[in-house]
């Protein structure tokens, strides 16, 4: 990449506290035309753009990661302060933009404070002046910029008023620089200790009463006034400060109550949790059409040869497969959206700190665990939130073992194949029994695995959690959109090219070397015929070959090569165990009937060397079993390699969870034998 | 002395002083808890824990055990 350095035109960083509004400045200045760049070997990543030329500025700009203060605790911490000090592909900034919440001055300024100490030129961005004038309040910018020594512009994020004197500000700053600025940047060490910073807030505390002015006169008010007029209650001892927003203290005397806090928290989980499946299924199944209706278009249209099939089989079903998440990855980025710009998800994680504590997670652990619920991927980048980092690691080693969506339809196959056909009814208990099992499972194991967290993760850290409630507002739909939109992007870019480079693979293993399969070809029709090559193709591959390797580890669980197969291939993704087992039991049916023949098959399948029964009602409620603890999907294992920055936890979570979902197959099936059921 | 951790539903306390050797001591103190400060307790959730503290404008969500190095007048 060609950076600021390269280029020769400045460098701009955007620095500010969580909720100062960083993100809409960033989204203003760039146009929302961004890339990410990563902070060597380490996950904290970096937004970065050229300003929209509309605002004539040449520099580079970024967005950092948000932080309160310049002396890092955490390793991710320290990571993103070393990298704003200097960026071992950006640089050192030349100009710091910092955003500070105008309501927030005696907490936000702290940072600016620091920045201003350490020799950075720094200009300050007030925002959510609006909401500091509905409480009768304005800050004077004049004031504040001779305090500090700096320039201060005021900036509506919604209606992007102010920003043309932001634009001024940074090109005078940046001609000020000219080209032989030299940075002498003081590093934080030596910055300030626990003492300076009480100092500091004492200074602040000094600006604070200065520069808060009254929106009709220019005369200077003292804020305990200003409360009064408000009709706060006060006492006499409180200084220098708001209450906070009065509507956010009513909200949560219903959301943060000990009783209806917790019940209105369940209930929205619910409904997200549901609303990723059913409202998501309709759309999964027109992708997962469409993708099926391209893949025969181009097997009917084209002769049939090895390049045939793979463009068909390897390329577009491999696609599919990627692309079939993507509506359930939007739903769930619009709701979590939805629920974290309105302010409700920092409750949600505070609610649920303390069961999460007793099993060494964090209440910042909840997020990430829910998207897993709907796929592994997004929801190991989500953990980055997690500011311990034992924690954070351990979060994402049990992601996995959330029943994420690529499960779903393994479960409606067996499931379909286990109840009697005149009661439908039972699959859904069935199914929210096997959703019940898994979280049961996973919090048993979390517990387990927390007793060997300091050799699994190596690191320890006291764990802490303290969160900012951010007072509620109306989320806002574009900023949603845009994440979400971002966020997708972000799980095709990632996820896309192993999912369908892996499906290629395991084309390949399907596919050769027997070419061309010689099957009897009277009183079929064509699509039959081509099935019959197909299953014929795949009992001489080298996939089959893998499959009968295995052969011995399957007989214990009472299973046989053929689902061994299907069970490597479903290392690709999940969902391709259900079309892999359509192939090896060769189904001869038309498409639309694919689950009613295969479950036919399925009913007839002996297993080759005694004759008995395959899928009996102890190997398939085994295999759900086995899917419902194994970690099969290659892309979930790379993500992790790449969010916990080694092969450690991968490798790890591959062995522990295939040993342990084959250790309760093996317990289940044998289990249930011994009590009769077979 | 009485601690953040110990005040009651919707009481007030005065900050007197940060306890230096408690681990998150530091974070505290960047999230504006200092001495001189007012602080409230405004909500407690479902197991007690963490509290809802109100400071300087903004609630902060704070475990009991880190809201223990908070000491009031």
């Amino acid at each position: 990449m060609r950076t600021a350095a390269d280029l020769k035109v400045p460098l701009i960083t955007l620095v500010g506290p969580p909720n100062s509004g960083k993100t809409t400045l960033f989204n203003i200045l760039s146009g929302k035309n961004y890339k990410t760049v990563n902070y060597p070997g380490s996950t904290v990543e970096y937004f970065t753009s050229r300003i929209l030329s509309k605002y004539n500025i040449k520099a580079e700009l970024v967005d950092s990661p948000g932080i309160v203060s310049l002396i890092p605790e955490s390793i991710d911490e320290k990571v993103a302060v070393d990298s704003l000090y200097s960026h071992p592909k950006l640089g050192t900034p030349d100009l710091v933009i910092t955003t500070i919440d105008s309501c927030q001055l005696s907490r936000h300024l702290l940072l600016p404070k620091q920045l201003i100490s350490a020799g950075f030129n720094v200009i300050i961005v007030l925002t959510m002046t609006d909401i500091l004038a509905k409480r009768g309040l304005k800050i004077s910018e004049r004031k504040l910029s001779k305090a500090l020594n700096c320039d201060v512009v005021v900036l509506n994020g919604r209606s992007k008023q102010g920003i043309e004197n932001l634009i001024q500000a940074t090109n005078s700053n940046l001609e000020r620089l000219g080209v032989t600025y030299k940075k002498n940047i003081i590093p934080y060490n030596s910055l300030e200790n626990r003492k300076d910073l009480i100092d500091t807030f004492k200074e602040i505390e000094g600006i604070v009463n200065d520069v808060y002015e009254n929106v009709n006169e220019d005369e200077k008010i003292y804020l305990n006034s200003a409360n009064r007029e408000l009709k706060i209650l006060q006492d006499g001892t409180t200084n220098n400060g708001f209450t906070p927003d009065e509507i956010t203290l009513k909200i949560d005397r219903v959301l943060l109550h000990r009783f209806w806090g917790f019940l209105v928290f369940v209930l929205v989980m619910g409904l997200t949790f549901t609303s990723i499946f059913w409202i998501a299924q309709p759309l999964m199944d027109l992708v997962d059409e469409l993708f099926t209706n391209l893949n025969s278009l181009v097997l009917e249209n084209f002769e049939s040869g090895w390049f045939t099939f793979l463009v068909s089989d390897g390329i577009i079903s491999g696609a599919g497969s990627v692309l079939v998440f993507v509506p359930q990855i939007i739903i769930l980025f619009v709701i979590l959206g939805l629920l974290e710009d309105s302010g409700y998800l920092a409750r949600g994680a505070m609610l649920i700190d303390k069961p999460l504590s007793k099993i060494g997670l964090n209440g910042r652990s909840f997020v990430p665990m829910l998207s897993g619920f709907a796929c592994a991927i997004p929801a190991m980048i989500a953990a980055r939130t997690i500011p311990n980092r034992k924690e954070r690691l351990f979060t994402i080693f049990i992601i996995p073992l959330m029943s994420c969506s690529a499960r779903l339809p393994v479960y409606a196959l067996l499931i379909a194949y286990l109840i009697p056909r005149d009661k439908p009814w039972l699959g859904g208990i069935l199914l929210g029994g096997i959703y019940f099992f898994s979280i049961v499972s996973s919090i048993v194991v979390a517990w387990i695995i927390n007793k060997f967290s300091k050799r699994i993760f190596s690191t320890e850290g006291s764990s802490s959690f303290i969160l900012e409630l951010p007072s509620y507002r109306v989320p806002k739909i574009s900023a949603v959109i845009n994440h979400t939109y971002n966020s997708s992007k972000e799980y095709i870019l990632r996820a896309g090219p192993m999912i369908l480079g892996f499906s290629l693979v395991l084309w390949f293993l399907t596919f050769f070397p027997n070419i061309n399969p010689q099957v009897e070809t009277e009183g079929f029709t064509t699509r039959q015929i081509q099935n019959l090559e197909r299953a014929e193709r795949l009992e001489h591959s080298y996939a089959s070959d893998l499959g009968k390797l295995i052969q011995p580890f399957m007989s214990p669980i009472g299973m046989d090569w053929r689902i061994g197969v299907s069970l490597i291939s479903a290392f690709a993704a999940r969902e391709v165990f259900v079309s892999s087992l359509a192939l090896t039991f060769k189904v001869t049916s038309e498409d639309d009937e694919e689950q009613s023949t295969l479950l036919n098959s399925l009913r007839n399948a002996k297993i080759e060397a005694t004759g008995e029964k395959l899928f009996t009602v102890a190997t398939s409620i085994g295999l759900i079993v086995f899917f419902i603890f194994a970690l099969q999907c290659l892309s979930t294992v790379a993500v992790s390699r790449k969010e916990t920055g080694g092969w450690k936890i991968p490798l790890l979570q591959v062995f522990i969870f295939t040993a342990l979902a084959y250790f309760m197959t093996f317990i289940t099936v044998n289990g249930l034998r011994f009590f009769g059921i077979q | 002395m009485r601690t953040a951790a110990e005040l009651n539903y919707r009481e007030k306390g005065i900050i007197s002083e940060i306890d230096f050797s408690h681990p998150s001591s530091k974070r505290i103190m960047e999230h504006g808890f200092t001495p001189g400060q007012t602080i409230e307790l405004v909500c407690k959730s479902t197991f007690n824990d963490p509290i809802a503290i109100s400071i300087r404008g903004t609630l902060i969500a704070i475990r009991k055990s880190e809201a223990g190095c908070i000491k009031l007048k």
